[in-house]
């Protein structure tokens, strides 16, 4: 199976743009001998309201194309989206604007501010654009993490579970465009791994959410409506309502 | 964002307060500084406010010229026939007139009284208690010729009762009276230290030199009557030469000149307080650049979240700002405390300052908020941009980013700043611009601070090199430590450079001043003996008829000096007797003549003004004396330059006739034999009636000028002190938020078998070589900046420049022992800390 330069198949709804695209996108790293395509003329997008899962093996280039997708990194050639807006264009106010107002991150170590209390955490981005916070939503996201009652503790008095439920909850206060999610499960046990993916699948389905989430775990894949595959820096499969097992297959068949 | 920052802050309180507490130093250095010389001006002007209070006009001779700083108004008697002229003006109810004069008691063991620099004030005892500020607190006012009245303070001192008799020490022959009564100033036991002695007024009046005549005349005028009109009237009777001005006015002017001397002082003090900063600047700069690269991770992600670089760059600032906010209050709190405190530290260096409430001005608040947030702020600019760079991907790296290393463009560009700064600082010297100097000083230092990471690696390596010998693996790591990062090694040791750079800076000079003061005593005076005081009194006229019989005297020649107007400024003028005068002052001619032009009444100068005034023998320069006006003077001779004589020098004959009541400032002897016990011994019991004068043998009096040198040597140390300890501060700092960095290192290293005292030696073998790197670059910066100004001065006396080795060597090792010091708390945390949670922190 292969991926249109359109986005594959048909997106869901009667959304035209998807809520992130990417274009010929080429990542190259290092100089001379010592070069590596990352990333290697990539072209692929997101749709709105589904989950998108992207596999690979290690040094597949998962990363690095969530990451130039996403703003944090600049591609060596090619084109982003985020949504209308093109990535590449966009200065350093831009991207803090694109990144404040349109994505939100998880990521495998969390990465919570340790000074501030997980409530806090939850609403830093909303306080770093000066907005008031939806407390009905903010709540509602609160009860279906089930942290209600750590919202006044620091990160350190937080199990890796709840700290990654407390990202959860931080990536989707703002109802941003399209969450991307670095591994969000690679620190965890598979107890606290199944509350957040569970939480993540609710998010799209109850909240029309847009999730991108990289993995290389196939039971996690299998929670995604989407499974994009890479390998080498291409992209070189999919599959549509995957399941764990149709998940290892693929793999399967892709590392033979 | 607010929040981040605040709670950031609060997380690290140790940190906090350590960084804070380089800037709480300085405030407290300036608050205190600004509080006392503010309470002093207060005392001043209140004090001179209440003594002529009911003053309401003053008739006295115009000054001829204003004298230097602090050195007041030279002025003219009025004549005593005046008073009935002005009594008789209409709406004066009261007229007196007044003299002072030198006058100081002497204990009943035979010692003169005095306070250490105030002076020790004669006065006539005015009756009419609406002039005088004296109030009678025992007996009755002196109304002989015999009897005196003395202020409370030396009465309960020395034990002193109403009449009991005591001697006084006056410009004449020392004369015993009775004590009349007891007085005090208003309500106080004396005047801000000043001794008063209280005579009738004929008797002040001959005691003074100045019979028939008055300093002043107090006026009173009747109530209700118009003041600009009498003081209209009053000024139609006066002759010229005389003028009448407001009570109010003489106060003004008096506190006037106290206040210019407490300017000089505060400048001075401020002096001090700046390094201080400056030095705490650094530490804060330093902390800055390290907690922003520990906390890379954290600040990329508030990139990730949304944050802007310009809401992270407000994000360090604002932190800066609470920081130097908080110090700035605490440093102002305690800046009170401590005005107190300096005050005695400069009453322990023989200054000593009268006492009055505490003044505590809006400025006071003002400069120190300003000061210790402006610092703290400017110096965390450059970090707060660093942060500012960080990229968003630094969140997700797997490492933490090891921050930029110093790159050879950087340390190019300190170098040409630091040679920008020294040449900038070699035109100050030049020019005797002491802003230029303090700006070149500042560039300067900022250079080398930017430059040295470039040196920090082989130094380092060098420094540390006897140390991992003689510590082995511990020492070694230590070494390996500070060579880990040349940017914050050389960052933390700049603030101690820059404290022992102003160290040895001092040492140097004052090592040259110090020798060349010694020299120049011997280059300028031939006498064996040096009769002086030790105050501002001077010696009594009685002093040298005295000595003429004593054995084994051959010479006695007097030294007068005054004020005087030459080519319109004023100068000190320095008179000499042309008898005797090569067996007692070594007086080098360059051209015209010596003894003959002082004995002739021409002017001889030296020749670095005749120089550099293009003067030559032979020409003629206007003059101006307080008491006989305009005239003019010929060059009758250029002298080599003489550092116990100033630039001019006249005979004796030529200054009694210029200024009356003239005082001798020192008598020297000289004898056949050279000195010898015996001969001091005589000299001492025929002076046993002055017990003011010191003296003293050529060797005593090279020692006395070097112990005033070496005193005030020890003041400069002490206030350069405050400096180093910021700066050690500043390390104690550092050191912790490496071993906090370094946590996890260090409980790999106690895993695999290090045990707890080697850990100590590790930290303590980083701080050494940490301020060793400090005080070495320091020391060599300072030596040179020592030579520079001891050079640069050459003209003003300091003719030797002498290294002093010994000291130099000794503050490089007390650097050491100081850094060795800074490491115990770091130390023993890095010690205490458990493997375990260390391995399994993140």
């Amino acid at each position: 199976m292969t991926v249109t330069d359109q986005g594959g198949p048909a997106p869901v709804g009667p959304t035209a743009t998807p809520a992130a695209r990417a274009v010929d996108l080429v990542k190259v790293y290092g100089t001379g001998e010592t070069t590596v395509r990352a990333v290697d003329g990539i072209s692929v997008a997101f749709e709105r309201g589904r989950f998108t899962a992207v596999m690979g093996p290690s040094g597949s280039g998962k990363s690095t194309l969530m990451h130039c997708m996403a703003g944090l990194d600049v591609p060596s050639s090619g084109r982003t989206f985020v949504g209308d807006l093109e990535v590449g264009l966009l200065d350093d106010r831009g991207l803090t604007r694109m990144r404040r107002d349109h994505v939100g991150f998880i990521f495998q170590s969390f990465n919570l501010v340790p000074t501030l209390t997980a409530g806090e955490n939850i609403t830093l981005p909303a306080d770093l654009a000066g907005r008031r916070v939806d407390q009905g939503w903010f709540d509602l996201l609160v009860s279906q993490l089930g942290i209600g009652d750590r919202l006044g503790h620091r990160p350190d008095e937080l199990s890796g579970g709840q700290q990654q439920r407390v990202a959860c909850a931080r990536a989707l206060v703002d109802r941003p465009d399209l969450v991307f999610a670095d591994e969000p499960t690679g620190n965890l046990d598979s107890n606290s791994s199944a509350e957040v993916l569970a939480f993540l699948r609710r998010s799209v389905t109850e909240f029309g959410q847009s999730i991108v989430m990289v993995t290389h775990d196939a039971r996690g894949a299998a929670y995604a409506d989407r499974v994009v595959f890479l390998a080498d820096g291409k992209v070189v499969g999919e599959l549509l309502a995957p399941t764990a097992d149709s998940v290892l297959e693929q793999m399967k068949r892709l590392g033979s | 964002m607010w929040r981040v920052t605040v709670k950031g802050l609060l997380a690290h309180k140790l940190r906090l307060a350590l960084t804070g507490l380089a800037i709480v130093l300085g405030v407290t250095f300036v608050s205190g500084t600004l509080v006392l010389t503010d309470t002093l001006s207060n005392t001043f002007t209140t004090l001179f406010g209440h003594i002529y209070q009911n003053v309401d006009f003053e008739v006295r001779g115009k000054a001829a010229f204003t004298a230097g700083v602090g050195g007041g108004v030279v002025r003219k008697p009025v004549p005593e026939s005046l008073l009935a002229s002005v009594r008789s003006v209409p709406g004066v109810t009261y007229a007196a007139g007044s003299v002072s004069g030198y006058a100081q008691f002497v204990t009943p063991a035979g010692k003169a009284v005095s306070n250490g620099e105030a002076p020790t004030l004669g006065l006539s005892y005015e009756p009419n208690p609406r002039l005088s500020v004296l109030r009678l607190s025992a007996g009755s006012a002196p109304t002989t010729p015999d009897q005196v009245a003395m202020d409370q303070g030396t009465a309960d001192k020395y034990h002193f009762r109403v009449g009991g008799p005591v001697r006084v020490l006056l410009a004449g022959s020392p004369q015993t009276f009775t004590i009349s009564g007891i007085v005090q100033f208003g309500t106080a036991d004396n005047l801000a230290g000043a001794t008063l002695a209280a005579f009738d007024l004929p008797t002040a009046q001959t005691l003074f030199d100045k019979v028939g005549q008055f300093d002043a005349i107090d006026v009173v005028t009747a109530p209700g009557a118009d003041k600009a009109q009498v003081q209209r009237s009053i000024a139609r009777v006066l002759p010229p030469g005389v003028e009448v001005v407001t009570g109010q006015t003489v106060a003004d002017e008096a506190s006037g000149s106290i206040n210019q001397a407490l300017s000089f002082l505060s400048t001075a003090l401020l002096v001090f307080a700046f390094i201080s900063l400056f030095v705490g600047g650094f530490t804060i700069f330093n902390t800055f650049s390290i907690t922003v690269g520990q906390r890379t991770r954290e600040l990329a992600l508030l990139r990730i979240v949304g944050a802007s670089r310009r809401q992270l760059f407000r994000s360090v600032l604002l932190e800066a700002a609470l920081l130097g906010l908080v110090a700035s209050v605490v440093g102002l709190a305690l800046g009170v405390l401590t005005s107190v405190g300096l005050e005695e530290l400069l009453k322990g260096f023989g200054i000593t300052l009268p006492s009055g409430p505490l003044v505590f001005r809006p400025r006071t608040v003002v400069v120190a908020l300003a000061v210790g947030l402006g610092v703290t702020v400017l110096s965390a600019a450059s970090p707060a941009r660093r942060a500012v760079r960080i990229p968003p991907m630094a969140a997700l790296a797997a490492q933490r980013a090891t921050g930029v290393e110093s790159s050879g463009r950087r340390a190019l560009i300190g170098a040409v700043i630091a040679v920008v700064g020294a040449a900038v600082l070699a035109v100050g010297l030049a020019a005797g611009t002491i802003a230029l100097v303090g700006v070149g000083a500042v560039v300067g230092f900022l250079g080398i601070a930017m430059a040295a990471p470039a040196v920090a690696r082989p130094m380092s390596s060098v420094i540390g090199r006897p140390l991992a010998a003689l510590l082995g693996v511990p020492g070694r790591l230590g070494r390996e430590n500070s060579m880990r990062s040349p940017r914050r090694t050389a960052q933390t040791a700049a603030a101690l450079m820059v404290g022992l750079a102003l160290v040895s800076t001092i040492a140097v000079f004052g090592a040259s001043v110090s020798r060349s003061a010694t020299s120049s005593v011997d280059q300028a005076i031939n006498a064996d003996y040096i009769i002086s005081t030790t105050g501002i009194s001077g010696v009594s006229r009685a002093v040298a008829p005295a000595l003429t019989g004593v054995p084994g005297v051959t010479a006695v020649s007097t030294v007068y000096s005054g004020q005087f107007e030459v080519r319109g400024s004023v100068s000190t003028l320095t008179a000499l007797s042309p008898v005797d005068l090569s067996a007692t002052v070594i007086l080098r001619v360059d051209s015209g003549a010596g003894a003959a032009a002082l004995a002739a009444g021409a002017l001889l100068i030296d020749s670095t003004t005749a120089t550099s005034d293009h003067l030559r023998v032979g020409d003629t320069v206007p003059v101006v004396f307080a008491q006989t006006g305009h005239s003019t003077m010929r060059i009758g001779g250029i002298f080599k330059p003489n550092a116990l004589l100033g630039s001019y020098v006249v005979g004796d004959g030529f200054f009694s006739s210029h200024f009356e009541r003239a005082r001798p400032v020192a008598v020297l002897v000289a004898t056949g034999t050279g000195s010898g016990p015996a001969t001091t011994a005589a000299l001492r019991h025929r002076l046993s009636d002055f017990p003011n004068l010191q003296v003293q043998t050529r060797a005593a009096f090279e020692q006395s000028q070097q112990a005033q040198v070496d005193q005030l040597l020890g003041l400069i140390y002490a206030l350069l002190a405050l400096a180093v300890l910021i700066a050690l501060i500043g390390i104690v700092n550092t050191l912790m938020l490496s071993v906090f960095e370094r946590t996890r290192e260090i409980g790999l290293l106690r895993a695999v078998g290090m045990r707890r005292r080697q850990v100590r030696s590790m930290i303590r073998s980083e701080a050494v070589i940490l301020s060793l790197f400090g005080a070495v670059i320091g020391v060599v910066v300072g030596t040179g900046l020592g030579v520079a100004l001891a050079a640069s001065l050459a003209q003003q006396g300091i003719t030797d420049i002498v290294v002093p080795y010994a000291s130099l060597v000794a503050f490089l090792v007390l650097s050491g022992l100081l850094g060795l010091g800074a490491a115990t708390w770091p130390a023993r945390r890095a010690a205490r800390m458990d493997v375990l949670a260390a391995i399994a922190s993140e």
